[in-house]
């Protein structure tokens, strides 16, 4: 079975684009349009991978991480926090919350190709 | 065009339409962080998406945007109007730029430096620090990563910084190399080996999000509508053909998919409907601009945003909601120094107000402002040629009012950049009009303007009366059928002339007709002489439509009139049948114009006025136009006319103390002369208008018969004379209105004491699902002097029992909802409080079997609702049986 990839982000587009890639890649995919519809998935479904976007209506990604986090979902998903975001402080505040990577927006096949090898996702494709 | 592409023009297209809005209201309330976060975020969102697609000039554009929000977002620059206009001239340019993608699929070259520097100086002036443009900025602080240990991100910063400062690349041009990138972050957890045994069912489920809407493209659905259409006449078809069979297997089943079917139906026209707001999220922004630019203060307010409609009603609707919110901001309310010289608050109020009321939607545009100038809308007429000095004289304001409807009005006295577009209220009303809506307008002076629109929920599916006239078929909305008449030159029921208007004689009323082959010009199809006359209600205009044939009535679709046809005013549209024919759906409201015209062709300047409002306040009456001896014109409500005969002077018999009669139809009919002094003609014929009720006529001799017309009932009552009521002004002449009351009793002393006079009045229960038929028979009850109370169903009925209620006589329908006739005539007969009341049925099935059941069940007559002359008849036969308390000896004998 292919590792399960949670595309959370407001924008059709991005969701869209990165769930081309990701399925171009093997892995399986869903998508969540906000922090909140997110962890409604996962309280049903355990992705392994979560693609979280930073900026977001009713729940940003910074909450859905910690949300996720003190949900302590077994087995424990990879989060990759998305973000444009370029303050140092925005990285090491996700890294502290409990985000496995992150990956500057815009990203492309390959550099989301790099951060699944990162994180070991690749070989589970 | 991409797919991706296209799902982020659309995807962009809402983000502007909710910034415009937010925008707006951030302005207002720029201390609400929430607001700012939304507006900063959809901002983001759009040049984040810019930088996946390549779209650097998008990216420059949105990135300004972004840039400015972030400082009011971190309190470091300050809101001004200004500033807020500049970000919206930023969304105006996305957009623009949004819309040469959409037609050529690419980005359009050229650069947007001018305004991004001009932004750009906006947020940085007020700021004081921060000179450079945001880009560089980013740029900038890349090597700070790297000395944090992260030269992975700040390649990519640069990359975008780069990406964004040059048009002409797109962004992921090299992907970065990043595999070699030390890594801050903990050692990420083996993957799980052991397979988990919910993968499998969760597949599916993954797909899906944990939403409980999804994004349907418009197609999918109109095609939906499509086909569910078909289904609706394909069902039709099947059950005309089960119609004539008798019962058999089908039967169910045929009636569970008519169920289904019309559920579907349902679900579809709901899948349709989309919050009115929709077309109200433009207006704000309208509103803002129009204050900023005149110096007027304007707030919007907004009510029933969610109320629903058709998609297609929306889209109809919204440009002359548009253009009415326009005019109220640009012509309406009065700039702050003239409002608050006339005592009201500076800002002006502009109030939208959406509604569901009996199956439509109501909106409301209401302005506080100045009202409209009624004398310059007279002037404007005037020097429009739109009507005469001495027609506008003599016209209410109201009626004044209306002229702003008219093509080529305008009343703004420099036309703006705003309003003068070249769209009129002309072009709103006919929109309105075109889905079968209608508009009102109330003005008042200093106090405001309010505009209400009626317009139905959905236009796909109606219910329409199929007809034939000249060969051809044509549907009518059953919406407006009130009933059907068969004519034959051979029976009673004919169409007759007056003045070659052609009326039909309907229960003791003239009806006036159109007749569908004359104002459609075609052929006569056949030579038949039985026709049918649709009676048909428009607002409170009653007339009939002559037809040849009727066929039955069906759910059409309705699919939009050809442009070659919008100049006749005859059709609504067209529609596809059963059989796969094509025909087209007659718009009544057109046809009871037609029918005006026809009536009174020598008038037609004052009737298309008077029948324009007359549609929409539908206060009118029809007179009918008589001189006598005097000259002078005097008019009769055209409903106390039974008849205009034409009467052989020969025929009529003096009978002594000046009294005149006539044979007519078997009876001796009194003639009474308007004028005492009449000169009886000794050959020729004398024109009689007769009147008649409870099996009594009576003729009124005139002089000449002169025409019909349709007015305002608006007599100014004197008593000058016996026989007259007062005068009025009808179709633009004086006229003298005849007292009719006056001549009966002339003829018959005891006109309006009634035959069952000597009893005393006795009390009828009249119980019928039918509101027509109690609306039909109640009538005839209480012209026989019978206290009448009328009962829906046979439960209400039995409430009424309940309640302790006595009656003489009780009549009832035998198919009813709830509890049916013969359930009540048993329930009646087995209960001591009524047992002796006489019961009447009243059916449209009078077959042996029914009648016997009926006498079964308790009835002591059964009588057939078809047979409208003999159910009169028989009625009043019983009733004076009841009356008489001999009711049940006599029919129990006669059964």
């Amino acid at each position: 079975m292919s590792a399960l990839c949670l595309i959370v982000d407001d924008s059709r587009v991005i969701r869209r684009m990165a769930n081309e890639i990701l399925k171009g890649l093997g892995l399986r995919t869903a998508e969540a349009e906000n922090g909140q519809r997110a962890v409604d998935f996962c309280r049903t479904t355990v992705p392994d991978m979560v693609l979280l976007d930073w900026n977001m209506p009713e729940m940003d990604g910074i909450s859905c991480l910690k949300a996720l986090r003190a949900m302590r979902l077994e087995p424990r998903p990879v989060v990759v926090m998305c973000t444009t975001e370029n303050g140092i402080s925005k990285i090491r505040e996700a890294l502290e919350a409990g985000a496995d990577e992150y990956i500057m927006k815009p990203y492309d096949q390959d550099v989301l190709m790099d951060k699944l090898a990162q994180v070991g996702l690749l070989e589970r494709a | 065009m991409d797919d991706l592409l296209q799902e982020f023009l659309s995807e962009t297209t809402e983000s502007l339409a909710v910034l415009d809005v937010e925008l707006v209201r951030f302005e207002r309330e720029s201390s609400d962080a929430t607001i700012l976060s939304n507006i900063f975020r959809l901002m983001h969102t759009i040049k984040g998406t810019c930088g996946f697609l390549g779209l650097p000039r998008l990216g420059a554009v949105a990135h300004a945007g972004e840039n400015i929000l972030g400082k009011f977002r971190d309190g470091e620059l300050e809101v001004t109007p200004r500033a807020v206009t500049l970000i919206l001239k930023a969304i105006d340019q996305i957009r623009v730029l949004l819309a040469e993608m959409e037609s050529t699929g690419v980005e359009p070259a050229g650069s947007d430096a001018e305004l991004i520097d001009e932004i750009n100086a906006a947020a940085s002036g007020a700021a004081g620090a921060a000179p450079a443009p945001a880009m560089p900025e980013a740029a900038a602080d890349g090597p700070a990563f790297s000395d944090e240990g992260f030269p992975v991100a700040a390649e990519l910063l640069a990359e975008v910084a780069h990406a964004l400062k040059h048009d002409s690349q797109p962004v992921p041009e090299s992907p970065a190399p990043a595999p070699e990138a030390p890594r801050a972050a903990e050692p990420v957890r083996a993957p799980e080996a052991a397979p988990r045994a919910a993968d499998a069912p969760r597949e599916g489920e993954a797909k899906e999000l944990a939403n409980s809407s999804i994004r349907v493209n418009v197609d999918v659905i109109e095609n939906l509508m499509t086909l569910i259409s078909e289904l609706v006449l394909t069902r039709n078809q099947l059950l005309q053909m089960q119609r004539g069979q008798k019962d058999n297997e089908f039967k169910v089943p045929l009636q569970r998919l008519s169920h289904i079917t019309s559920d579907l139906q349902d679900g579809v026209t709901r899948m349709r409907m989309q919050p009115i707001g929709n077309a109200w999220n433009k207006l704000p922004r309208i509103v803002r601009d129009l204050g900023v630019s005149t110096g007027k203060k304007i707030e919007l307010t907004m009510q029933g945003a969610d109320t629903e409609l058709d998609r297609q009603v929306l889209e109809m609707i919204k440009d002359p909601l548009t253009h009415m919110v326009r005019n109220s901001a640009d012509h309406g309310i009065e700039d702050g120094i003239q409002r608050l010289a006339a005592g009201k608050p500076e800002t002006g109020t502009i109030a939208l107000n959406a509604y569901h009321e009996s199956g439509h939607i109501f909106i409301r545009i209401a302005d506080d402002g100045k009202g409209l100038d009624l004398e310059r809308i007279r002037q404007k007429a005037i020097t429009n040629g739109l009507a005469t000095e001495a027609a506008i004289a003599g016209m209410s304001e109201q009626q004044i009012l209306q002229f702003i409807f008219r093509p080529g009005f305008s009343t703004a006295e420099k036309v703006t950049s705003v309003s003068g577009r070249g769209v009129g209220m002309d072009v709103v009303r006919t929109n309105i009009e075109r889905i079968g809506g209608t508009i009102e307008l109330t003005s008042v002076a200093g106090k405001g303007t309010t505009f209400l629109i009626k317009i139905p929920l959905t236009l796909a599916i109606v219910s329409a009366l199929i007809v034939e006239a000249g060969s051809q078929r044509f549907a009518i909305p059953q919406l407006n059928v009130v009933e059907l008449v068969g004519v034959s030159d051979r029976s009673d029921v004919r169409i007759e002339t007056i003045n070659t208007s052609p009326v039909l004689r309907l229960r003791d009323r003239l009806l006036p007709l159109v007749s569908l082959r004359g104002v459609l010009g075609l052929e006569a199809g056949s030579r038949a002489t039985d026709r049918f006359v649709i009676v048909a209600q428009v607002g409170a205009n009653t007339f009939g439509i002559i037809v040849d044939r009727v066929f039955d009535t069906e759910e059409i679709v309705v699919k939009p009139v050809a442009p070659l046809l919008r100049g006749t005013p005859f059709y609504v549209g067209n529609t596809i049948l059963g059989d796969g024919s094509v025909i087209m759906i007659l718009d009544p409201n057109g046809l009871s114009q037609a029918a005006g015209q026809i009536e009174h062709s020598d008038q037609t300047a004052t009737q298309d006025q008077n029948g324009r409002t007359g549609s929409q306040s539908g206060d009118q009456t029809s007179f009918l136009l008589f001189r006598t001896a005097g000259h002078e014109l005097k008019a009769i409500p055209l409903e106390l006319v039974a008849r205009i005969e034409g009467l052989d002077a020969a025929i009529i018999e003096h009978v002594g103390d000046g009294r005149h009669v006539v044979q007519y139809r078997d009876h001796l009919m009194p003639l009474v002369p308007f004028d005492a002094g009449h000169q009886w003609k000794q050959r020729g014929q004398q024109e009689t208008l007769v009147f008649s009720d409870n099996g009594r006529s009576m003729g009124l001799a005139v002089d000449e018969v002169v025409d019909i017309v349709r007015d305002r009932m608006a007599i100014e009552l004197s008593s000058a004379r016996a026989g007259l009521l007062g005068s009025a002004i009808i179709a633009g002449k004086a006229v003298d209105i005849v007292d009719v009351g006056h001549f009966l009793t002339q003829a018959f002393a005891d006109w309006f004491d009634t035959s069952v006079a000597q009893y005393t009045t006795r009390h009828a229960l009249l119980v019928d699902d039918s509101p027509f038929f109690r609306n039909l028979v109640a009538p005839l009850l209480t012209a026989a002097n019978w206290k009448v109370t009328t009962a829906a169903d046979g439960a209400e009925a039995l409430k009424l029992r309940e309640a302790g209620h006595q009656f003489d006589v009780i009549i009832s329908d035998i198919e009813m909802p709830n509890l049916d006739g013969l359930a009540l005539a048993s329930a009646i007969r087995n209960d001591p409080r009524w047992n002796k009341v006489p019961l009447i049925a009243l059916s449209s099935h009078a077959e042996e079997g029914d009648i016997h059941a009926g006498r079964e069940a308790g009835f002591d007559e059964y009588l057939a609702k078809s047979d409208q002359t003999r159910l009169t008849e028989n009625l009043a036969r019983v009733l004076r049986l009841a009356g008489r308390g001999e009711a049940n000896d006599n029919l129990k004998r006669a059964s």
